[in-house]
């Protein structure tokens, strides 16, 4: 019933924006069905809590990790469009946009939330996929929004790359049901029970062809392409929700195939030390092009490749790098959104990404900067965040286990937090430019709008809070996912 | 189904690809990926007269509509009001596209892959063809300078897989195929609402005269 009302929100909210007039109404069917979720996704979670599985109906079913994943959709995807709502009207105000594209930005926004809510929740590997699809064909008249050449550009190369990359995890996924007959389901459960019954070269083929598939929209290396184009043009608060939730969804239904491959193979050394290949690329990548960054929507979709090869590290270095791998993943979601919605702020106040370009960023906007400069802080691994903790747990565990690779990765991180400090100092101090951007008084005032300002506070002030205490349920999922992750053989 | 008839099937899916990595035309093209898209709604009709099952004839008749008339009446056109008619041309030359498309081929029929072209070893000949289709797919996707072609190459990529899970038979229920179905569908007008994009930005498909994310 939960999740029924999760995708019955979404899809009547996607419905109404299209048949509804008033902009005003558009946008708050929008947040009440964000707020739905939100409720929902908690009940959910108490749920899976306590029954460890929670199953609603056929070809759905919600374990620990996919539980915390909602969390971080539901609440990512509530900020997200709160900030969408003043955000998207100081754009109008701007004459960027006008209503028909407000009009289309929550259609396609209330789809995207549906589909990621699709596959996090999907128990069938096909029907994860043609969610996953969805996200992307959901995302990609997000990305082209503002109908420019180097947006169309971002998108088409978004629609491509990912496209071939979700085939070839088709793929895979298909591999893997060389092992059930269709009488034995088409859900991972069943995989997962017939996976020893799976030849050990086909198991190995398929999960190349998945990581690589579903890898693509995770962001790994060298599948990496498409991201910094299209988390950089796409709207604030739709990279905001690209970076910080739908690289996740992506990997969990990686770590789900995971399992599986590691039955079949009765060994996880093989998908473990892929992880880490990828995961170590990736952080690679991030620190090669961080120092000679010039655009700062660019440095934080970067930062995303890196931090999600921190996370496929995390998941590399077996079970006792699982648990700050999650914990990792939930604090980077967290921040990063806070990062991009700021960023959204900055972009409204200066009219351009480019790092040169934005001077005098505290004198001009206080509190986003402090927002901005606080996040850049927390996402590169600075106490008292609780970066800092996942990524020293990381490294330790890795350390005994693959001790060049924690080293090479350490000093990577070590590149990575400088190269953001120098891009963040240059951006927050110096003279701010004498041009004074068009738009509401506020902004031309330099007075900031607070439901620009608190969305992202909210997700920053949950991150902090997160660092220093858990709920017992959050906790119960945490320990839940890492337990199953031993009890599922991956030594 | 004859294993003969399913080999002409193979073949014909396959040198349709080798087609579209030839031809200069877009128009033909198209008609290469809708003959291409028929063999695929064959397969499936065989796969039909055996199981009898009706809800696959529904998913035929889908895709009957979606890849062989809709798509390529989309593509055409496009074509048309943008007076596209010839495609761009490809990165690599013509004799050195061939040599790769042989490597490709050598490789999906080596033992290397020979977990996957075994898994009916019945069918060892036609699976080996549809991994090379794939493999050429992805080929003619890099190789290839126009987005039409691009588009093209993901269709024909997403064909060559469809053909090796029927031989393979790994093939889902008609339900979870209506949806992947339906996400190509969607996929199909998204990219030509792409493609018109380019060509108005750009004024052309050539997808290397896109420049504008290079900093």
């Amino acid at each position: 019933m939960e999740l029924l009302l999760i995708f019955g929100s979404f899809f009547i909210a996607a419905f109404l924006c299209v048949v509804l007039t008033s902009r005003r109404v558009i946008e708050c069917i929008s947040i009440v069905a964000t707020v739905i979720a939100l409720v929902e996704s908690i009940i959910i979670s108490l749920k899976v809590g306590s029954v460890k599985t929670y199953v609603p109906f056929y070809f759905f079913s919600i374990e620990s990790f996919e539980a915390i994943v909602m969390l971080i959709i539901a609440f990512v995807g509530l900020a997200t469009t709160i900030y969408s709502v003043q955000y998207l009207r100081q754009e109008t105000l701007k004459n960027i946009i006008g209503f028909t594209r407000v009009k289309q930005y929550f259609i396609l926004l209330n789809l995207f939330l549906l589909a990621m809510f699709l596959a996090i929740s999907a128990n069938s590997p096909i029907l994860a996929w043609i969610a996953i699809e969805a996200t992307t064909l959901s995302t990609a008249f997000l990305i082209s929004f503002y109908n420019k050449p180097s947006v169309t550009e971002a998108a088409w190369k978004y629609l491509i790359i990912n496209s071939v990359g979700l085939l070839l995890g088709f793929f895979g996924t298909l591999l893997y049901f060389t092992s059930v007959n269709e009488l034995s389901g088409n859900s991972f459960y069943a995989l997962r029970d017939a996976a020893l019954h799976l030849d050990p070269l086909i198991a190995k083929i398929a999960f190349i062809f998945i990581l690589i598939g579903y890898g693509t929209k995770v962001g790994l290396a060298p599948m990496h392409t498409w991201l910094p184009d299209a988390h950089s043009k796409a709207p604030a608060p739709v990279s905001a929700l690209l970076s910080g939730v739908l690289l996740n969804v992506a990997f969990v239904i990686v770590m789900k195939f995971k399992i599986i491959t590691d039955f079949a193979l009765r060994d996880a050394s093989f998908s473990n030390n892929l992880l880490i290949i990828f995961g170590l690329l990736s952080i690679f990548v991030a620190a090669l092009i961080i120092l000679t960054q010039k655009n700062y929507k660019r440095l934080l979709a970067y930062s995303s490749i890196e931090n999600m090869g921190i996370i496929s590290l995390g998941f590399g270095f077996g079970p006792l790098g699982i648990y700050p791998a999650v914990l990792h993943m939930i604090y980077h979601s967290l921040i990063k959104s806070a990062l991009f919605l700021s960023a959204g702020t900055i972009f409204l106040k200066y009219s351009s990404t480019k790092i040169a370009k934005v001077k005098g960023m505290l004198s001009s906007l206080p509190i986003t900067s402090i927002l901005f400069l606080v996040g850049i802080f927390a996402i590169t691994g600075a106490p008292p965040f609780g970066i800092f903790l996942t990524k020293i747990s990381i490294l330790s565990v890795g350390i005994k286990i693959h001790a060049i690779v924690s080293i090479v990765a350490m000093f990577l991180m070590a590149i990575l937090f400088i190269g953001f400090l120098k891009h963040a100092s240059s951006m927050a101090f110096g003279e701010k430019p004498s041009e004074v951007t068009t738009g509401s008084s506020e902004f031309k005032t330099g007075k900031e709008n607070i439901w620009l300002i608190l969305p992202p506070l909210a997700l920053l002030a949950l991150a902090l809070f997160l660092s220093f205490y858990f709920p017992r349920f959050l906790l119960d999922l945490l320990n839940a996912v890492t337990i199953s992750y031993k009890m599922r053989g991956t030594i | 189904m004859s294993i003969v008839f399913l080999q002409f099937l193979s073949g014909t899916i396959f040198l349709s690809i080798i087609f579209l990595h030839l031809i200069k035309k877009n128009f033909e093209a198209v008609i290469a990926y809708g003959i291409q898209s028929f063999a695929i709604v064959v397969v499936l009709m065989g796969s039909f007269f055996e199981t009898n099952n009706f809800p696959l004839l529904l998913l035929i008749l889908v895709t009957l509509i979606v890849k062989v008339i809709v798509a390529p009446l989309f593509f055409i056109k496009l074509i048309q009001k943008h007076e596209l008619t010839f495609s761009v041309s490809s990165y690599l030359n013509l004799p050195l596209t061939l040599i790769v498309i042989a490597s490709f081929t050598a490789v999906a029929h080596s033992q290397k892959f020979s977990s996957l072209t075994n898994i009916i070893p019945a069918h060892f000949a036609l699976l080996s063809l549809a991994l090379s289709a794939i493999f050429i797919s992805l080929f003619l996707i890099v190789n290839r300078k126009g987005a039409l072609s691009q588009a093209l190459g993901v269709l024909s990529l997403e064909n060559s897989i469809v053909a090796f899970v029927f031989f393979a038979g790994l093939e889902r229920s008609p339900g979870l195929q209506m949806g992947i179905i339906f996400d190509i569908f969607v996929w199909i007008l998204i990219a030509t609402v792409f493609v018109s994009m380019i060509y108005k930005h750009f004024g052309s498909l050539d997808v290397t005269s896109m420049k504008h994310l290079k900093e």
